[in-house]
């Protein structure tokens, strides 16, 4: 397991330098538990490194997967059936749900409220179902392939309603959680104004995703791509970047979460969900960009013999963490880990592999 | 005599299995029905725990004084035991030990066993990395390591310092009210004019002793020596078999014990197994653990930007209810 304590719940260490109890200094280390995922992707046919993409994290195993299938679709200009394209979205979009949630419910284990982290451990259970029905498992549900969607993953009619069921019931318990979360004293004493990050120095840091909109920048990758064209939505924003904004633009980016998927739903067209007629052939490196949970997730490869070649991933929680070192300072001990987690940090996304740079 | 005896003793043992259900009543009964969960056995925290830990392989602690750090468990239990039985009528005719004073001295030596804990322990939580910091270019490398439980410590310093003011105040409203620091003096007091609960200062002095029972306790949110988000379990980090069952049941003993206080020093009611009057301590010590584990599972853990206005707050409260009892 690395260089890590068997006890830790995440492999990553943290130092913090504090006086009093106020941190002065943060240095988060990560790479301790890499598994070099790029490097045995390295020559493998391409769906077996697609499907290996999945492996990279529990959370957002579907959209690792999507982006590796997205730099072969591109690379072999493939173009895939619209209901493959929408059912990928809905599948995002869940899973989008279903990590927003395990942020809510992780956030507030974190902040001491177990009550409102179990009861939001139930509603994402919801979710868990839906992508089980949908994709056959719960983590690795594995919808897309190049040129469309598994056929397991056709929505037929009763898939249909139980979605639209599921996502009622999701919007109407976040409602309530929300509207329960907000008006609490106790909790915004303790997320506002805790560990903010600027709107500059957010910018500085690279940072991206819901962490980004948190400081009042507009930009979502989702905008950037051409399948979501069809769907109207908002992209969510808060001006403070400290832990209420990251917790409340997540909340609300579930309700936009369900406008897609409902708009998807209505307006699913009819017809295959697989395209097959296309060729393997040697293809430059491609480079594809996607709007994951926690922000913009980038992979890129070329394909040669059928097999994938100069694999890089580039995973958002990679550039949050490194930000969450700065934002810590000067805030209370007890915060920190609050800090740390306002970034919906993923360590599993982040420890695929290290690169050590010899100097001299 | 001989009487007297058997009270007092039957007193304890009943008290003591009573405080044995009192952390699953908390955790079964109110913690995981508003969690919706199934939460552990009820028998599970408070006597289940204990008795498999008696049975585990004692490891030796990683800290300066190691017998000394263990024997910790065992003084604040003794200290509770003692509050305990200066409660027992029997025992009124004792003069000094069986006043408010005493109970202070007690509760006080209870409370820096907490500082004395956090000090000794060097949790293998807090050890160093087994690699130098130097080779991962780290920031400050030569800054001189502390130990999770050295901030438990200043934290348990903290806490007897001014975090355990409220309890101590609404102790002593009984006290301005009957006139007198003795135990045996109060009930008197209470038995001819009724409850001291009953008056304004009783209902305010109640209100300022829960908190203060909830801070004692270290109950969320006022879990500042053991909060598992920056010191782990604080003080207890190391404590393993028989010396972590006796930390379980010094919490599940001291629970009883200042519930069967309060129905001693506000409702004039001391326990004693001849007398109806246990019951009452009974269903305060049953009471007391459902209402605060009903807080606690609505509240976040406070840092000391809430711990200090709410601890501020409950104490001129406190002032309130003892000006009310001077008037």
């Amino acid at each position: 397991m690395g260089t890590v304590h068997s006890a830790a719940i995440e492999p990553y260490r943290v130092r913090l330098f504090v006086e009093d109890e106020i941190v002065k200094d943060a240095e988060i280390t990560v790479g301790v538990n890499h598994r070099g995922v790029e490097r045995i992707m390295e020559g493998l046919p391409v769906e077996k490194a697609n499907s290996l993409t999945e492996k990279i994290c529990g959370i957002c195993s579907g959209v690792h997967l999507w982006n590796s299938v997205l730099v072969a679709e591109k690379g072999l200009e493939i173009e895939i059936p619209e209901r493959a394209s929408y059912i990928r979205i809905i599948v995002g979009e869940l899973e989008r749900i279903h990590s927003h949630l395990l942020y809510l419910a992780h956030g507030n284990e974190v902040l001491g409220h177990e009550t409102f982290s179990m009861r939001l451990f139930y509603i994402r259970e919801t979710v868990m179902e839906l992508l089980r029905m949908i994709g056959g498992n719960r983590v690795q549900y594995g919808v897309p392939i190049i040129g469309g969607i598994r056929p397991r993953a056709e929505l037929d009619e009763m898939k249909i309603q139980k979605i639209r069921e599921g996502i009622n019931y999701i919007e109407e318990k976040v409602k309530e959680f929300a509207d329960r979360f907000t008006s609490d004293p106790m909790i915004m004493s303790r997320i506002t104004g805790v560990c903010p990050l600027s709107r500059k120095d957010a910018l500085r840091l690279a940072v991206t995703g819901p962490t980004l909109r948190a400081t009042g920048v507009e930009f979502d990758m989702r905008r950037e791509m051409e399948c979501y064209d069809p769907f109207e939505f908002d992209i969510i924003t808060q001006d403070d970047g400290d832990v209420k904004s990251n917790l409340l633009v997540r909340v609300f980016e579930i309700f936009e979460s369900v406008k897609i998927i409902r708009q998807a739903l209505d307006n699913l067209p009819e017809g295959a969900i697989v395209d097959r007629s296309w060729e393997m052939q040697d293809t430059e490196i491609t480079k594809s960009y996607v709007e994951a949970p926690r922000g913009t997730l980038y992979h890129s490869y070329a394909i040669e013999d059928g097999r994938v070649r100069n694999v890089v991933i580039r995973t958002p929680s990679m550039a949050n963490i490194g930000a969450m070192q700065y934002a810590l300072i000067g805030h209370h001990i007890t915060d920190a880990q609050l800090g740390i987690v306002q970034c919906d940090p993923c360590f599993t996304c982040t420890d695929r592999a290290i690169e050590i740079i010899k100097i001299g | 005599m001989e009487y007297s005896l058997i009270t007092v003793i039957g007193t304890i043992i009943i008290g003591f299995i009573v405080s044995l259900w009192l952390p699953g009543l908390e955790r079964k009964l109110i913690h995981a029905r508003i969690q919706q969960r199934i939460g552990p056995p009820i028998s599970s925290p408070g006597i289940m725990a204990p008795l498999k830990f008696f049975f585990k392989e004692t490891i030796r602690p990683y800290s300066p004084l190691p017998r000394l750090y263990n024997s910790l468990p065992l003084i604040g239990l003794l200290s509770v035991f003692l509050i305990f039985l200066f409660s027992v009528p029997e025992t009124y005719h004792l003069g000094a030990l069986a006043s408010i004073v005493a109970i202070v001295g007690f509760l006080k030596i209870e409370e820096v066993i907490y500082v004395f804990m956090g000090s000794l322990s060097k949790s293998v939580m807090s050890l160093r990395m087994p690699f130098p910091d130097l080779a991962k270019g780290a920031k400050h490398p030569n800054v001189q390591r502390s130990f999770l439980e050295d901030i438990s410590a200043m934290r348990a310093f903290r806490l007897i310092a001014f975090g355990s003011f409220p309890l101590y105040i609404a102790l002593f409203i009984p006290v301005v009210i009957s006139r007198s620091i003795f135990l045996g003096d109060i009930v008197a007091y209470q038995q001819v004019h009724g409850p001291i609960l009953f008056s304004v200062a009783g209902v305010i002095g109640a209100i300022v002793f829960f908190i203060g029972y909830m801070i004692l306790l270290n109950e969320y949110p006022f879990v500042i020596l053991k909060a598992k988000a920056d010191v782990i379990e604080g003080p207890y980090m190391e404590y393993a078999a028989k010396w972590r069952a006796l930390v379980y049941i010094m919490r599940g003993f001291l629970m009883f014990t200042l519930a069967m206080l309060f129905s001693v020093l506000f409702l004039g009611v001391p326990p004693s197994i001849f007398s109806w009057g246990i019951l009452v301590s009974i269903l305060v010590a049953v009471l007391f653990p459902m209402l605060m584990a009903s807080f606690s599972a609505f509240a976040p853990i406070f840092t000391f930007k809430q711990f200090y206005p709410v601890t501020f707050g409950a104490t001129i409260l406190g002032v309130v209810a003892l000006l009310a009892a001077f008037i």
